[in-house]
């Protein structure tokens, strides 16, 4: 019996910059937007915050269960560098607004955009221990951006939003290959979020642990998979994105490592890693949920005409990484079609510069734990669609956060 | 100016940054002197290590700031 994603749904938020236009506003030199390739570049509102985003990525995929099925999601992890309390978990809301099973497993992880991954690692093991037949497990991996003009041109790239995967048994999505990673970690402080309120990042020490970690993840994959190799194995890629270029980068490293020339490497780009950067240009890098929005961009994307092996890299800043893979098909294709993530990334509401920036105070101060504080929805209404109801961040009230649909 | 180490950096900023000429690029200089952006610089200490045949953590980057302190710290650890 194969395991690993049954549903995968992705939210992008309610609101768009483009990033020329971005670019234009902070002065950025316009020349580096080619090494960044995004068009867009999601932003969040003051009701929007770490529990909305992941209620709103996975209310799709639950609402999709007979009652039967869901009362079978018996593991619910949320996967998030933007925490709201040092002890209250995230999870503890998601599962509230979702609505799943009291007899579930509910907790937090942090690794800062090594996301996810793990955790779906983690569960999918479970899952398949037979401990729980018929089990399923929501990993659900939600962020929200604390950039301004300071994090310089992290501005432009960093995104909103978050990735909602359902794991079980009938893995119509990704059958994951159980026992195929390459695992590779060590510490090292390349960006970091020491308060609520701002990250910090060390770009250049943040693209090589990325690239170290990704030969050395693949390296240790190898040793575990007989007969693997980066040129043959996969017939598509879908990576961390925290933009195009290192996505790119990271590629071609590998293709050179593989012995590939510059023009093979440049023709395999296109056909094996290209699918899935459509849907993160348009987004920015989702942070812990990066690297499922890649998947679903590739699976929405590309033809999907036959099944496919799908190599995936995740890495946190930290650092921690992973490799692994699975296989989708056409039926996945589908199934991820079927959220129409392209259809709200097209509705999401475009913001000229100045009121980008008009929303940046409130929007730095989402994950800042007040005691009281009253969000003005209204005031942000006219951001909400028509066609579809949302959970929404309302006000704190002795340090509780409560949330209504609109 | 002639080590097997600088050879290997120039070799290297020169396919990432081919307009640049071979006399530009000395110890003095930084690879954002050059107008390398981030995946330009972290693609010539790839590609410089390649060519050594050696690896390196990136905590070991901590002190490199220019091309110079670079090739210092490749030296270290070239055989």
């Amino acid at each position: 019996m194969g395991y690993g994603i049954e549903g995968l749904n992705v939210y992008t938020g309610l609101a768009q910059i483009p990033v020329p236009e971005l670019f234009a506003g902070r002065g950025l030199e316009h020349e580096r937007l080619a090494n960044l390739a995004m068009t867009h570049r999601s932003i969040g509102l003051p009701f929007e915050d770490p529990v909305t985003n992941a209620v709103n990525a996975a209310k799709p995929l639950v609402d999709a269960l007979d009652p039967a099925d869901r009362e079978a999601v018996e593991v619910l992890i949320t996967s998030t560098e933007s925490g709201l309390d040092l002890s209250k978990s995230v999870a503890s809301y998601v599962h509230e607004y979702l609505g799943l099973s009291r007899n579930c497993r509910v907790f937090e992880a942090k690794q800062a955009c090594f996301r996810g991954d793990r955790r779906a690692q983690l569960a999918t093991g479970y899952l398949a221990s037979g401990a729980s037949p018929g089990a399923k497990a929501l990993v659900v991996a939600t962020d929200v951006a604390l950039v301004d003009a300071r994090a310089g041109y992290a501005e432009p790239a960093t995104g909103h939003g978050a990735a909602a995967v359902l794991l079980s048994d009938r893995p119509t999505v990704l059958e994951l290959d159980l026992g195929a990673f390459g695992l590779y970690s060590y510490e090292t402080l390349d960006s970091a979020r020491p308060t609520p309120e701002f990250d910090i990042a060390d770009v250049d020490r943040s693209l090589f642990a990325y690239l170290d970690c990704l030969t050395n993840s693949f390296a240790d994959y190898r040793t575990r998979v007989e007969g693997a190799d980066f040129l043959g194995t996969f017939d598509r890629l879908a990576m961390h994105t925290p933009f195009s270029g290192l996505v790119k980068a990271a590629h071609r490293k590998l293709m050179r490592e593989a012995g590939a020339s510059p023009a093979q490497a440049e023709e395999d780009f296109e056909r094996r890693v290209r699918p899935s950067l459509a849907y993160p240009a348009q987004v920015g890098n989702l942070c812990s949920g990066s690297v499922y929005l890649a998947l679903a961009s590739l699976l929405a994307t590309d033809p999907v005409d036959a099944a496919l092996r799908i190599g995936l890299y995740s890495y946190g800043s930290g650092c921690s990484a992973e490799f692994f893979s699975g296989v989708a098909g056409p039926a996945s294709a589908e199934a991820v079609r079927a959220m129409d993530i392209g259809g709200h990334l097209a509705g999401r509401r475009r913001l000229a510069f100045d009121e980008y920036t008009a929303l940046l105070p409130e929007n730095l101060r989402t994950l800042v734990p007040v005691e009281n504080r009253t969000v003005d929805v209204d005031r942000y209404a006219r951001y909400l669609p028509g066609d579809r109801t949302l959970l929404v961040h309302t006000r704190t009230k002795d340090y509780h956060r409560m949330y209504e649909w609109r | 100016m002639s080590d097997a180490v600088l050879t290997a950096i120039r070799s290297s900023v020169l396919v990432v940054l081919p307009e640049i000429e071979p006399e530009q690029v000395t110890e003095e200089v930084s690879l954002t002197d050059l107008g390398a952006n981030s995946i330009d610089r972290v693609d010539v200490v790839t590609m410089t290590m390649d060519t050594l045949g050696i690896s390196l953590s990136v905590t070991e980057f901590t002190d490199v700031h220019d091309i110079g302190s670079l090739a210092r710290l490749l030296r270290r650890h070239t055989p």
